[in-house]
């Protein structure tokens, strides 16, 4: 569907048709393998090993010759030189111009190498995302976020400058401060984890009297970090609380921004084709998914990130192509509800596959729940059991009988198992500012 | 697609890596000159993303 170009960050790619879109990626596709093999020594060994030359890329179809990478690769390499990224390192350390790393969630930390040049092209990416999501030079956008070794908000940061919004950034300020400077500078968007959009809308009501909603003029808030600006009732929640529109965006510190919400919200996010690749492939058989609705894990190379590339990277993040069009106009392919899950989340529970997410979205779509919740996986003997925690809003508690039974059935219903539930006083379950941890599987090492 | 002149950007992107590296080869290494050429190349790599690479592809 044509619409007013000026709607799109870089028209030109934005609507490329299909075809010259897959065309364009073949070409850079066959251009970044070429540099890693070039330059890269680990890349050289992994695909000499496999027998595999850049010139071997001659079709599309040719994609699947190119080895892939895993996280434990890229933390093995790092115990070779170059310190402290290893021969992945494909430029010479004096170009490396910023260092951030992974959080450490799954083990050891993967350090994240880029030259200015890759700076620069984490901000352009994210300069897809907040143009698509409306952010234009009339808008001031504070940055709730703690300026560190995460990448987190650091490209929104400069891609929101290179918009030409004007950005308040609220580092080291703690909550109630950085609510009251919003309040105070009249921001007009913000970008934060889901858990923190909730935990500043309720730290704004309890401690403050302010009303997100009522008393401060936020037009669009940017989530990062977790799946729930995905979430429908997690997205219900957010957008009541603070009475405006709430967009997602992917990204991962080994990766980039690879995919964004528009202002359409069709339902799912569109990948950025034109500087990154997605593959599907079937989490059992490894065959790639070109079809609708079907979950797979992601395999994705980023195009053009040169000092630490990204070649056909098994994320783990589990996606499914959509089955609909955005009325927007792009022409990049939608993924229907952003990544549901992780290949290594998705755990079984007396015998049944059950995604953390499922449950994130039973507990948010029950009114008189708090925001925050707590599942717990533990086995005795050979009985798996969950045990979820929970917290009933102030006031509620007289209807807590029913509440409980609505929570159970809709567990029940989306995820086909029994919960033990425990009631907690509200405000006492953990409060997390970044990636939140609410899952905890106890029958894992480390879980 | 007619609503650009691709193929103007495209030249005037070239153009202008052209000057930035000449202007890198004459600076007798200021770094004051080399280090702003390396931000200018920068962002005109990411020129030749958002316009160049697709250029070929619409001939």
């Amino acid at each position: 569907m044509a619409q007013d170009p000026s709607i799109y960050w870089n028209p030109i790619l934005e609507t490329l048709p299909r075809e010259k879109l897959q065309a364009l990626q073949l070409k850079k596709l066959r251009r970044i393998v070429a540099w890693a093999f070039e330059n890269s020594p680990f890349y050289h060994r992994l695909y000499k090993d496999a027998g595999m030359e850049p010139g071997d890329i001659k079709r599309f179809e040719d994609i699947s010759k190119v080895p892939k990478i895993e996280k434990d690769m890229l933390r093995q390499v790092q115990e070779h030189a170059p310190f402290p990224y290893g021969d992945i390192l494909s430029v010479p350390t004096q170009k490396v111009t910023a260092f951030r790393q992974t959080s450490g969630t799954t083990g050891t930390p993967v350090y994240q190498a880029d030259t200015w040049q890759d700076w620069e092209w984490w901000t352009e990416s994210w300069c897809y995302i907040l143009y698509a999501q409306g952010y234009r030079d009339t808008d001031r956008v504070f940055i709730p976020f703690g300026y560190n070794i995460f990448v987190a908000f650091w490209a929104g940061h400069y891609a929101a400058e290179k918009v030409g919004c004007e950005v308040v950034p609220g580092g080291v300020l703690d909550t109630q401060a950085r609510i009251l400077k919003m309040q105070e500078l009249k921001c007009t968007a913000f970008l934060a984890t889901p858990t923190y959009v909730l935990g500043m809308a309720d730290a704004a009501r309890k401690k403050l009297g302010i009303d997100p909603a009522k008393d401060l003029g936020i037009r669009k808030i940017t989530c990062a970090g977790e799946p729930g600006a995905s979430i429908p009732t997690t997205k219900k929640r957010m957008e009541d609380a603070w009475g405006t529109k709430v967009y997602d965006h992917i990204g991962a510190t080994e990766i980039g921004a690879w995919s964004y919400e528009c202002t359409e919200q069709p339902g799912g996010l569109h990948v950025n084709e034109g500087l990154f690749l997605v593959e599907i492939e079937d989490i059992e058989t490894g065959e790639i998914i070109t079809e609708p609705g079907k979950n797979g894990k992601m395999v994705i190379t980023a195009l053009d990130r040169i000092a630490k590339p990204c070649i056909r990277f098994d994320s783990k993040d589990v996606i499914r192509w959509a089955g609909f069009d955005c009325p927007c106009g792009r022409s990049f392919r939608l993924i229907d509800g952003g990544v549901v899950g992780r290949a290594d989340d998705i755990t079984k529970v007396k015998g049944v596959l059950l995604a953390p997410t499922a449950i994130e979205e039973v507990v948010r779509s029950i009114p008189e729940l708090g925001d925050e919740y707590e599942a717990v996986v533990t086995k005795t003997g050979d009985i798996d059991a969950i045990l979820l925690k929970v917290e009933l809003l102030p006031g509620k508690e007289h209807d807590q009988e029913s509440i409980l039974f609505r929570l159970k059935d809709q567990l029940r219903v989306k995820t086909n198992l029994g919960y033990q539930i425990e009631v907690h006083p509200y405000g006492s379950l953990p409060r997390y500012e970044v990636k939140a941890r609410r899952f905890k599987d106890l029958r894992k090492k480390g879980g | 697609m007619a609503d650009w002149n691709m193929e103007e950007m495209d030249d005037l992107i070239k153009r202008m890596r052209h000057i930035a590296e000449e202007l890198k080869e004459k600076s007798g290494g200021i770094q004051a000159v080399d280090r702003n050429v390396d931000r200018i190349l920068a962002n005109i790599k990411m020129l030749e993303l958002n316009v160049s690479d697709v250029m070929e592809l619409l001939a």
